[in-house]
């Protein structure tokens, strides 16, 4: 059982949260916008046209940056956006292009994308490449850090990348396009540093000492990116300067997703349901990856909140804004359908939670990543059984459902009536004071 | 804490080409190459095959990952069984001497997978680990997401006395070596240089490495 079939369930759209949201240009979803991908070729076509290649020469190879989040959100749209780049390269420069994709633990994690959407047959040299992949030594402003060998095997390379808010609590809004410089197309050292090694408003300067590295600006051309809101792709845009792409992207992301980023955080009382493909802090309702929510008691966009990850130091100050802890009104978490493949233990040892017996829950207790799953989460036979126990363990009937739905979240009628109250004032204070503070902060004012 | 491993890994002979793959990424090095044996089933012409020493794989699935001949399945276990250290057996000084050293609080938890902290990974070297690969046996670090951990186990070896140890096997790839950390650019005066603060204006660098180190005065 789908848990948006449950009784009392009923969905909001994202757009009545935030009525500014722009009109996508696709949508994985006819209620939100057109399906038709070629809308996306045709925008993608357009905008390359202003897309410098001259550093590419007829015959020299080239290594076109794929991640599998793109896949995830935008599937088809992005897929389009890949092949419409490689044409472009190809008709003029004479260059080889090689599709390759960034990954983690991409069997656990994800669908398998090169046989969804056919890849091996639309792009010819098609390979993953996970960041346990052979790596490959950099030096950078601030120090050694190791990239993954075989994204970078190439002349050079184009980075693309899908806008969506994910995330946040990490890059903070600072250098967005540039993180996977940080982290997707890098080894696990290099991670692991940006992760331990850096302060809570201050991972991003690996992504951008890797991306100024001279390794990476040899090689580097160009950078493609879907734009996204919570309905699907409103936009394609590209530029041979990241930066410049950075700051216009950002201001529509901040735009787009703050709103309703904000009126989750109203949220007083909750029981989250997950019963989509995306593992935890990956999980998306309404386009806005859960990870949103639960740390969403603290508004981290505030870059005067330092949000310093709780699990990272031994001594807690209690100074609201320098922690970053988990949202206590999240009472209750019920997994009927989540893949595994990211660490959320640390999470559930504080949160009652209920696992929905059968494959999915079995895959999940043998996830390499969260192998005592079984000695925190508590079993129901079936999905109903779970929300029974949930709303007497929470001691609320309020739900929302993280099930990958673009454009709307599922949540009991209850949560309905509460968000859809408070987000008016939401709208207002983001529009009228964070909005400009986000943006002041990042000098995008 | 512990690991509970759960499943185990099975290298399919008909379908291993031996391209040793698995053998590079494995973190607790418990696969090997070996020569084909006559009894072995057909394969695919190749002369090599991986082999598993069952009692060190911890479910940590990188071999399956990376095989490009999808030729690694994995099983649950009829008994699954617990790994971890127990840190009160060792010293409990010396633990603290060498998070200190590192830039860790013993309680700190490094890998979130198997819920492994800095001062379980200080007790495995003083009770003999030398390696990332030994840290994994003992711990069970290493054998879920990967890369949380990463740094801090290198970084707490290290500071045990094993900096910079040797590839296993000697082409793996498994580790490389210990990334480049905000602390690094802290001067004598234990903040970073104004130059160097300089050279990135969006981040508030000294301000979240004070943060890191307890102090939060200004943050």
């Amino acid at each position: 059982m789908r848990a948006a079939e449950l009784p009392n369930v009923v969905a909001i759209r994202a757009r009545d949260i935030d009525p500014g949201l722009p009109t996508p240009i696709w949508s994985s979803e006819p209620t939100w916008g057109p399906t038709d991908p070629e809308v996306v070729r045709s925008a993608t076509r357009e905008r390359l046209r202003g897309v410098e290649w001259s550093r590419i020469t007829r015959g020299s190879t080239v290594n076109l940056l794929a991640n599998p989040h793109g896949f995830a959100l935008c599937g088809e749209a992005y897929v389009v956006m890949l092949e419409e780049i490689e044409r472009d390269v190809v008709d003029r420069t004479g260059g080889r292009v090689r599709l390759r994709i960034a990954e983690s633990m991409g069997h656990i994690e994800n669908p398998d994308w090169m046989k969804i959407f056919d890849l091996a047959a639309r792009f010819g040299d098609v390979a993953e490449v996970p960041q346990i992949g052979r790596g490959i030594e950099i030096d950078t402003r601030i120090g050694r850090f190791w990239l993954v060998r075989d994204l970078f095997s190439a002349d050079h390379f184009i980075h693309t990348h899908v806008s969506e808010m994910r995330e946040g609590y990490l890059h903070r809004m600072l250098d967005r396009l540039l993180k996977p410089f940080g982290m997707a197309y890098t080894r696990v050292e290099t991670r692991s540093a940006y992760h331990f090694g850096y302060g809570p408003r201050t991972g991003q300067i690996v992504s951008r000492a890797v991306f100024e590295s001279s390794f990476v600006q040899d090689r580097y051309t160009a950078t493609i990116v879907l734009d996204t809101s919570p309905e699907g792709v409103i936009g394609v845009d590209a530029d041979n300067d990241l930066d410049a792409l950075n700051r216009r992207v950002s201001v529509n992301l901040l735009r787009n997703y703050g709103t309703l980023m904000r009126t989750l955080a109203e949220i007083d009382e909750v029981t989250v349901v997950f019963d989509g493909h995306g593992c935890f802090v990956y999980a998306y309702g309404a386009g806005v990856a859960f990870d949103n929510l639960l740390y969403g008691a603290l508004d981290f966009l505030d870059l005067d909140n330092l949000a310093l990850m709780a699990g990272l130091v031994s001594v807690l100050p209690t100074d609201r804004g320098l922690f970053l802890n988990l949202n206590p009104a999240i009472k209750c978490l019920v997994m009927n359908y989540m893949p595994g493949g990211v660490p959320f233990i640390g999470s559930i040892k504080n949160i009652p939670t209920i696992l929905v017996d059968g494959p999915a829950s079995k895959w999940l207790i043998n996830d390499p990543c969260n192998p005592s799953l079984a000695d925190y989460a508590r079993h129901a036979p079936d999905l109903p059984g779970a929300m029974r126990d949930a709303e007497e363990i929470a001691g609320t009937d309020k739900v929302i459902i993280y099930d990958g739905v673009p454009g709307a979240l599922n949540v009991s009628a209850s949560l309905a009536t509460h968000l859809l109250e408070r987000a008016p004032a939401v709208a207002a204070d983001v529009r009228d004071r964070l909005m400009p503070k986000w943006l002041q902060q990042r000098g995008l004012g | 804490m512990a690991k509970t491993v759960r499943m185990v890994a099975e290298i399919l002979l008909d379908r291993c080409t031996g391209c040793a793959l698995c053998v590079y990424v494995c973190p607790t090095v418990a696969l090997t190459l070996r020569n084909r044996a006559d009894d072995d089933p057909v394969g695919p012409g190749t002369r090599r095959v991986a082999e598993l020493d069952e009692s060190t794989c911890y479910n940590a699935q990188n071999c399956l990952e990376v095989c490009p001949e999808e030729a690694i399945v994995m099983h649950e276990l009829d008994e699954p069984f617990r790994i971890g250290v127990d840190p009160k057996v060792v010293d409990r000084e010396a633990i603290g001497r060498i998070c200190s050293s590192a830039g860790y609080h013993p309680k700190q938890p490094v890998c979130f997978c198997a819920d492994v902290t800095a001062g379980e990974i200080a007790a495995s070297c003083l009770l003999g680990a030398a390696t990332p690969g030994d840290i994994s046996v003992m711990t069970g670090a290493r054998t879920g997401c990967t890369e949380l951990c990463n740094q801090p186990v290198l970084r707490l070896l290290a500071a045990a006395g094993h900096s910079d140890p040797p590839q296993d096997p000697p082409r793996g790839f498994q580790v490389y070596g210990i990334a480049a950390q905000g602390f690094d650019l802290l001067d004598e005066s234990g903040h970073v240089d104004a130059a160097v603060a300089a050279e990135f204006p969006l981040y508030p660098l000294d301000r979240d490495l004070q943060a890191l180190r307890g102090n939060f005065e200004g943050a």
